[in-house]
């Protein structure tokens, strides 16, 4: 559900054997020792750079928009949100 | 020369010629459509081809080298895998969820080598964002092995591979994220490299896993390969975790030899599960040759070896079900617009776009970063991940640069493995350590298994891109293992 990637029922039991078996594999990680390790998510040190707060030219509305399935006046269509109140 | 003459040769030959004025940059881009005009229907390297554009990149070349100010490339047929956008030009990552999407920006690599004036051929076969090792999990149709057509190129970047392993082009770029260049390189018979995380801006890459991925060149020359990467790394300003080394550092001392070096050979590579004797005795043959022009072969340990790839599958489909959150529908590709409301539109949209191996990569991803999960899955391979480039820091102590095989297999047949995901997965695990501590590796050629090429890989430490292109320049030398170009088994001949 989280993924949203629209599972119908045959598709249920395909992956799960798989996955069972990815994630058995998986499990050996749980015979380590990680107590005193911090998590990493970067190993190579590159330190944060931050560009000077200036205003510089970006993509026109016209490309942003070149590649959308559908827009309207300028923005990208998508179905209501909400429902009606 | 022949037409074909000039689909074999390398940047440094290719370049004198055409400095000499005996061929133009049209003639060469000309040789290269007619090898792909007669090979690629068989090999299946390439998704589409740029005609618009290499036409107008040859003619620059050709003017630039009439006027003597040619660049580094001018005129050198490149290939591009399809997860590099280039603006206008057709960009899919290997994915029907992305048909028809073009890029209204180029990434900085490629653009990179535009400024050097390569000339680019189209947009190389992948597995679906560049998940795979084969590239039969491509969106359009499967790449073949021009050593042997019923076997797969490796993957992802196996159209890249194949079409520099045909002569289908002089260089190509592609991505790795857990071997995606070093192992269709080995499988291919040509030389792909990977550098240091940071090394080359990642701007314009479509993402798979963001800590992991990095661009990388193939080509049929160690030289070659070096030239490429000197030319496209460097600081980038729109890509944040981009290093400000200098690029041309990578070429510093490559040529010094390997006298005097120290490789580390570990001993968890060398033995590893499901390694082929074949693969074993190029490896040997390998080493012995490096032993005899001056390198000290070291025995080396990394204890966590049988840990990386566990990491690695939960890492890489984490960081994974994150990026493809962006393939809704709503603003490129694929679209489902009329569904009845914006959830179905995204489901259907992703159903509908997503191939097989996609889907099982998000599914794990996401269930590795629910809240019910996250700590005894994703934290923990956070955690291990420094564990494995403590193994690498730790092995770099004893030696300048690590060698092992870069697949423990030659390329196997199409389908044998697509039906086991674990046993693909495998494919890999030479090389996703790399990945995981963030090292420079390259694959070479070492000579033939069962007529199939086998690879040498050469792992650096961070930044010693210079370190691991100087073992493998070396190995070139002394082996005189150039990479050949393939003529696909039912054209021998005419190849």
């Amino acid at each position: 559900m989280l993924a949203r990637i629209g599972l119908e029922p045959g598709d249920e039991e395909f992956y799960a054997d798989q996955l069972s078996g990815i994630l058995s594999h998986i499990d050996r990680l749980q015979q380590l020792d990680t107590e005193d390790i911090p998590p990493t998510a970067q190993v190579v040190e590159v330190a944060s750079r931050l560009r000077d707060d200036e205003p510089r030219p970006c993509l026109s509305q016209e490309d942003a928009l070149a590649n959308a399935p559908a827009s309207v006046n300028g923005f990208f269509r998508v179905p209501a949100i909400q429902e009606e109140a | 020369m022949t037409s074909d003459d000039l689909t074999r040769l390398t940047i440094t030959d290719a370049s004198r010629l055409l400095r000499l004025g005996s061929i133009s940059s049209a003639d060469l881009v000309t040789a290269h459509v007619e090898r792909i005009e007669r090979l690629d229907k068989h090999v299946n390297a390439f998704l589409r081809f740029t005609p618009e554009l290499w036409e107008k990149q040859a003619e620059e070349a050709d003017r630039r080298i009439r006027q003597g100010d040619a660049p580094a490339l001018a005129g050198i047929p490149l290939a591009i895998k399809d997860v590099l956008c280039v603006r206008g030009v057709e960009t899919t990552a290997g994915s029907q969820i992305l048909r028809g999407f073009k890029p209204p920006y180029t990434g900085t690599a490629v653009a990179r080598l535009f400024e050097a004036g390569a000339v680019m051929l189209g947009v190389t076969n992948c597995d679906e964002f560049a998940m795979g090792s084969s590239t039969e999990n491509s969106g359009y149709f499967p790449t073949r092995n021009p050593w042997d057509l019923e076997r797969v190129p490796g993957g992802s970047s196996g159209g890249s591979a194949a079409a520099v392993a045909s002569g289908e082009a002089i260089i190509a770029l592609g991505t790795d994220t857990g071997g995606s260049i070093r192992q269709p390189a080995a499988l291919c018979g040509v030389v792909g490299m990977k550098p240091t995380y940071g090394r080359v801006s990642r701007y314009g890459l479509i993402a798979f896993a963001s800590s992991l991925d990095q661009i990388g060149p193939f080509a049929r020359s160690v030289d070659d390969v070096a030239i490429v990467l000197s030319l496209m790394s460097g600081l980038d300003p729109l890509d944040a975790t981009s290093s400000d080394r200098p690029g041309m550092e990578v070429l510093n001392n490559f040529g010094a030899g390997v006298k005097g070096m120290r490789l580390g050979v570990p001993r968890e590579y060398y033995d590893v599960k499901g390694i082929e004797p074949g693969v074993k005795a190029a490896i040997d043959a390998a080493l012995f040759i490096l032993r005899q022009a001056g390198a000290e072969i070291v025995d080396v340990s990394l204890p966590h070896t049988d840990y990386g790839l566990a990491a690695y599958y939960i890492i890489a489909p984490a960081e994974c079900s994150s990026n493809l959150a962006r393939f809704d529908g709503v603003r490129y590709g694929l679209s489902e617009v009329d569904a009845p409301n914006i959830t179905e539109e995204y489901q259907r949209t992703r159903r509908k776009g997503f191939g097989t191996e996609v889907r099982r990569r998000v599914m794990l991803g996401t269930y590795a970063l629910s809240s019910g999960y996250y700590d005894a899955y994703y934290l923990k391979a956070q955690k291990v991940r420094p564990l494995i480039k403590r193994d690498f820091d730790q092995a770099f102590q004893k030696c300048d640069a690590i060698v092992s095989a870069t697949s423990p297999t030659v390329a196997f047949p199409i389908g044998a493995k697509t039906q086991d995901p674990l046993s693909m997965y495998l494919c890999d695990v030479l090389t996703l350590g790399g990945n995981l501590a963030g090292l420079p590796g390259i694959s070479v050629p070492c000579g033939t298994s069962d007529g199939l090429p086998v690879g040498l890989q050469v792992l650096g430490p961070q930044w010693g891109e210079n370190v691991v292109l100087r073992v493998a320049r070396a190995y070139e030398q002394a082996s005189e293992m150039k990479a050949e170009v393939a003529a696909p088994s039912p054209l021998r001949g005419e190849g």
